[in-house]
């Protein structure tokens, strides 16, 4: 199976292990990920606003190149997921945005970008990692490549807001009661937790303009982690990694109102399951360290 | 059914009509126009307000930012604090039995806010500009630089500097942008005659 990967900026840097170990998975069970060459940021959320074209400029280019390796574009962080995909639908949906989009890229004439025959008309399917291992691999042909079972690890699945939201436009799972995570956990032999705030936002980019308020979103959901005695959380969403990780060290050094619960990306733990060497698995980039949890539970 | 009593009959406020005037109901018009969404169909349930995360710290709550839109408060709703703090995780959006789309009301409301210049928060505004350049610069983001330059432009020099020195210690930053800044900086060149 052959897929065209669109990392973006946050896997090139501060979440290098989840791309590292998204590869390492991916060539476990078959998947060959084609990286996109010379990809740019997909804009985050800047496309969502109401603009007719500056918004959409920045996706259709990554579908477009995608487009030249594969039906089938695969990303990994939730704001990239949401971005392109719904990006995507303007462009299938939206005839007249998308012909002002297409006009306006061959007009500028970009050498090796964009030339008079540019055309993209949205036949690329924007997929998810976890998409891709539930409607293509399958959860069972998951399992049989686990060597290293987590049985016993008590695990939260994380969602936040972007993998999901909106369902309309999303739709990869259910908006309240999201499974696809747990079923995952279940092949890797998980003990899943049934998390409250599985769906709740982590505070998002305000962790730049308005710490504080950021902050209360990301102890609300740490703390009931913590209460339901969760010892590891994972998440898809770069971002959320990073707010969860970041007010989890500062509320372990303040106060003693949580245990650790250390933020895992979902291919991380997928890669354990499945035998990765350490040095695959990036546990020495979090602030809070996941490997005495790990060593603790005899993995 | 129970009769009201004297004293129900003469404070009830229910039936009467809501005049608006002229440019109150020019706002809420543009509010439903340009974001496509049906503000008017909103019956105050307040769902979006129970489920956002970041309603403790808004003025005006999202559900009142609903009600102030229909009422044509162009000025309270576009010099609120509240349209700002969005983060559009869209749980409102997920919620809303009405099928409104607060979130993308809250996207054209900071358009508005934007327009009449009336942006109550420089923090963000100032965010998501050195968010732009960043990209134009490098066609990445380079977190160094950006927070830098937010920093700069926002006034607050020394924040997240704690952040820095641990995150390069991590391994989580980059010491170098990415070189795929030339592609970019062509669409934005295009762009600046005509931004819309």
């Amino acid at each position: 199976m052959r897929l065209a990967y669109y990392p973006g900026c946050t896997l090139a840097s501060k979440a290098k292990a989840f791309d590292q170990t998204a590869r390492w998975v991916a060539q476990k069970l078959d998947i060959e990920l084609v990286e996109l060459p010379e990809w740019q940021c997909c804009g985050g959320l800047v496309p969502q606003v109401t603009d007719a074209v500056m918004g959409l400029l920045a996706p259709i280019r990554i579908l477009a190149d995608a487009q030249t390796i594969s039906d089938k574009l695969m990303t990994l962080c939730s704001f990239c997921y949401n971005t392109l995909k719904r990006a995507n639908l303007v462009i299938q949906q939206d005839a007249e945005r998308r012909q002002k989009v297409v006009d306006f890229l061959r007009e500028t004439r970009a050498p090796k970008v964009f030339d008079e025959n540019f055309q993209y008309d949205g036949s690329v399917s924007v997929v998810h990692l976890l998409e891709v291992l539930r409607d293509d691999i399958g959860f069972d042909n998951v399992r049989q490549k686990v060597v290293r079972p987590l049985t016993g690890v008590r695990v939260a699945p994380y969602y936040g807001c972007l993998l999901l939201r909106p369902p309309k436009e999303i739709g990869l799972d259910d908006p309240e009661e999201p499974t696809v995570m747990e079923q995952l956990l279940e092949a890797l032999g998980c003990e899943v937790v049934d998390f409250p705030r599985k769906v709740e936002c982590c505070g998002s980019f305000m962790i730049v303009n308005r710490p504080e308020i950021a902050a209360q979103c990301s102890a609300t959901i740490l703390k009931s982690a913590s209460q339901i005695g969760a010892q590891l959380l994972v998440t898809t969403c770069p971002l959320c990694q990073f707010n969860l990780d970041w007010q989890q060290m500062r509320m372990l050094e303040s106060n003693g109102e949580i245990t650790p619960v250390p933020v895992l990306y979902f291919t991380q733990l997928m890669a354990l399951a499945m035998g990765a060497e350490p040095f695959v698995l990036g546990f020495e980039h979090h602030l809070v360290d996941p490997r005495p949890a790990v060593m603790e539970l005899g993995l | 059914m129970k009769q009201a009593t004297e004293r129900e009959q003469l404070t009830r406020t229910d039936e009467l009509p809501i005049v608006l005037t002229e440019e109150a109901r020019k706002f809420t018009e543009e509010v439903i126009r340009r974001s496509g969404e049906r503000v008017d169909w909103c019956y105050q349930c307040g769902k979006c307000t129970a489920g956002c995360p970041v309603a403790f710290a808004m003025d005006i709550e999202p559900s009142r930012i609903m009600r102030l839109v229909q009422l044509g408060q162009g000025e309270r709703v576009l010099k609120s604090k509240a349209i700002w703090l969005c983060v559009g995780c869209q749980t409102c959006t997920t919620r809303c039995p009405q099928e409104i789309d607060p979130a993308k009301v809250m996207d054209t409301l900071r358009e508005m806010a934007l327009e009449k210049e009336f942006a109550a928060d420089k923090e963000v505004v100032t965010f998501f500009r050195s968010f732009l350049d960043n990209i134009q610069r490098y066609g990445r983001v380079f977190e160094p630089t950006l927070v830098l330059q937010y920093n700069l432009r926002s006034g607050h020099l020394l924040q997240d500097a704690d952040k820095g020195p641990l995150m390069l210690f991590k391994g989580k930053l980059p010491l170098r942008p990415s070189r795929n800044g030339a592609i970019v900086r062509k669409i934005f060149d295009a762009l600046g005659g005509r931004r819309q």
